[in-house]
């Protein structure tokens, strides 16, 4: 999941001045479970925008419909069609993927150039849930798990060291910069040490592929899923969870 | 004659020769001159001096400028400090280059303390390298001759390269394993992180035997030149124990309104201290120390007695 905290009200109003004509558009992957774009946040956005006098059009998505997976997207932006034509701004309460997807999508498929401004600060790939969460993978192309007893030092060491631990590691083992984590390469040597492979930590591990993540970075699915056949399989399941 | 065996500095001359050998340490921060007045100060007391780079990651004159600067004013041998924080692979194989045709001789590697400690916090932090990788980069470009690209130089750097290591950390064993891993990498020496306590020592250097690490290794001590000096070590560098007994006659010192007085009681404190300390590191495998004692070389003679 890509993390989220809304930006400060002040610096969307900031964005939004001299325009009257607002569409609010969320997402339901992300936003949704991190309360920053949800049709719940929406509606307070909503709320919040028509007090500074602004005219709001709202499109939210249920939860499992993504903002930046087009085709799921675009199904709710071609009924909203109108509204998005005659707004003076979008604000999108997504992550900066959901924005520039759908900027994308209203420029290379309707031909028209609307300005879009974000409500939300994104902070990246994230685990866990349904509160904490925190960064483990940063999507470097080129992936070291294999190499660092399933922990990435690329993200969960403050200075990504591919041979750490550094001499700032606190007493019992945390991490000068963050304190309330455990240094990344004590975790990696009590894990080598379960597994009873110490002498992996002797080996000098190369220093990361960086080529990998020239950007931006772009990928081709050769068959892509057929939507409406996997949002079938989804239902089954949810069905058979009893829901 | 390999070339590994090869001795380009005064440091490696020393401790190959089996001398027990004294480097000092040299903080360009914003000015050079104070550093270079330091320099001559330690002259004749120490063998090499450590270049800090941005230490505590607050930006300094740049440390190689200012290792060729003081080596050529003052002909103190420098150990130029280089830190992974501020540059990637292409500047730290391109400065490494630099020391070698401005005559440099020693190079210790450090990974350098993370952005946000220091008066640029919003500054992108590096770590392209580490301080193994880039141990061994400097390895392979005076041993091999070749770059980080691999692509050969003419005219390879001769200089040593060494790295740090921290005694005090806790847990100690990730912190070894790097030790040896940089011994592998083609650390020539060590010099370690300041240590206060004979057991801290020993634990070190019994763990560095059960590794099979043979580098020659220089301890880190930290004659403290006033009671402010010793709280702020104690208080804000990671493994690091300053002992009470130690900051207590330190502070008593404080009380001493004649400051000539007040420097002798200082100096008798430290040298109480150290006799003690230093007694003991004769009967490890310690080649040397490496003397933090930025701004207080009076000391270092009197240290000097006590091994000699």
């Amino acid at each position: 999941m890509n993390a989220q905290t809304p930006k400060p009200f002040e610096e969307v109003l900031e964005y939004l001045e001299g325009k009257k004509k607002i569409v609010l558009m969320g997402c339901g992957g992300c936003a949704t479970i991190y309360h920053t774009g949800g049709i719940k946040e929406i509606d307070e956005m909503a709320e919040k925008l028509t007090k500074e006098g602004k005219e709001i059009s709202k499109i939210g998505l249920p939860f499992g419909l993504f903002t930046c997976f087009l085709p799921m997207s675009s199904m709710v932006l071609n009924e909203n069609k109108k509204a998005i034509e005659d707004c003076d701004a979008m604000l999108m309460m997504s992550c900066g993927d959901g924005l520039q997807a759908v900027r994308g999508y209203l420029e290379d498929e309707w031909g028209i150039v609307k300005p879009m401004y974000p409500s939300n600060n994104a902070l990246g790939f994230s685990s866990g849930g349904p509160s904490d969460f925190i960064e483990e993978c940063q999507g470097c192309g080129d992936c070291e798990l294999g190499k660092t007893a399933g922990v990435c030092p690329l993200v969960r060491c403050a200075k990504g060291l591919m041979n750490g631990p550094c001499g700032g590691v606190r007493e019992d083992g945390k991490c000068e910069v963050n304190e309330d984590q455990e240094c990344a390469w004590v975790t990696i040597y009590k894990r080598l040490e379960k597994f009873g492979e110490l002498d992996k930590l002797l080996e000098i591990r190369e220093p990361h592929d960086w080529s990998k993540q020239s950007r931006p970075r772009t990928v081709t699915v050769e068959h892509p899923i057929d939507l409406l056949k996997e949002l079938a399989g989804t239902k089954k399941v949810i069905e058979s969870l009893g829901v | 004659m390999e070339m590994a065996e090869e001795v380009y500095s005064n440091l490696m001359r020393e401790i190959k020769d089996g001398r027990f050998v004294w480097t000092g340490e040299l903080e360009p921060a914003k000015d050079i001159d104070e550093a270079i007045e330091a320099a001559n100060e330690l002259k004749g007391l120490v063998t090499a001096c450590n270049v800090t780079d941005n230490p505590q990651s607050f930006a300094a004159i740049n440390s190689l400028a200012a290792s060729y600067k003081i080596q050529e004013e003052t002909g103190m041998e420098c150990i130029y400090q280089l830190r992974c924080s501020d540059r990637n692979r292409m500047a730290l194989c391109s400065d490494v280059m630099g020391a070698g045709i401005l005559g440099l001789k020693n190079i210790l590697t450090l990974t350098g303390d993370y952005v946000s400690l220091g008066d640029t916090p919003k500054a992108k932090p590096v770590y392209d390298l580490d301080s193994t990788t880039l141990t061994r980069m400097i390895h392979t470009l005076v041993h091999e001759g070749k770059d980080i690209s691999g692509t050969e130089i003419p005219n390879p750097p001769k200089l040593h390269v060494g790295a740090a290591a921290g005694p005090g950390m806790d847990p100690l064993e990730p912190e070894l394993y790097k030790l040896k891993r940089k011994s592998i990498a083609g650390a020539e020496f060590f010099q370690t992180q300041v240590v206060y306590l004979p057991e801290t020592i020993d634990r070190f250097f019994k763990g560095v035997k059960e590794l099979g690490v043979e580098t020659p290794i220089l301890v880190g001590i930290f004659p403290a030149k006033s009671y402010g000096a010793a709280k702020f070590f104690d208080e804000y560098v990671t493994g690091v124990d300053v002992p009470q007994d130690f900051l207590k006659n330190l502070e008593a010192t404080k009380q001493i309104k004649d400051k000539e007085k007040r420097k002798e009681e200082v100096d008798r404190v430290n040298i109480e201290y150290f006799t003690g300390f230093l007694e003991h590191l004769k009967g490890t495998p310690a080649v040397g120390c490496h003397i933090m004692a930025v701004g207080y070389p009076r000391i270092i003679p009197e240290l000097k007695k006590i091994i000699e």
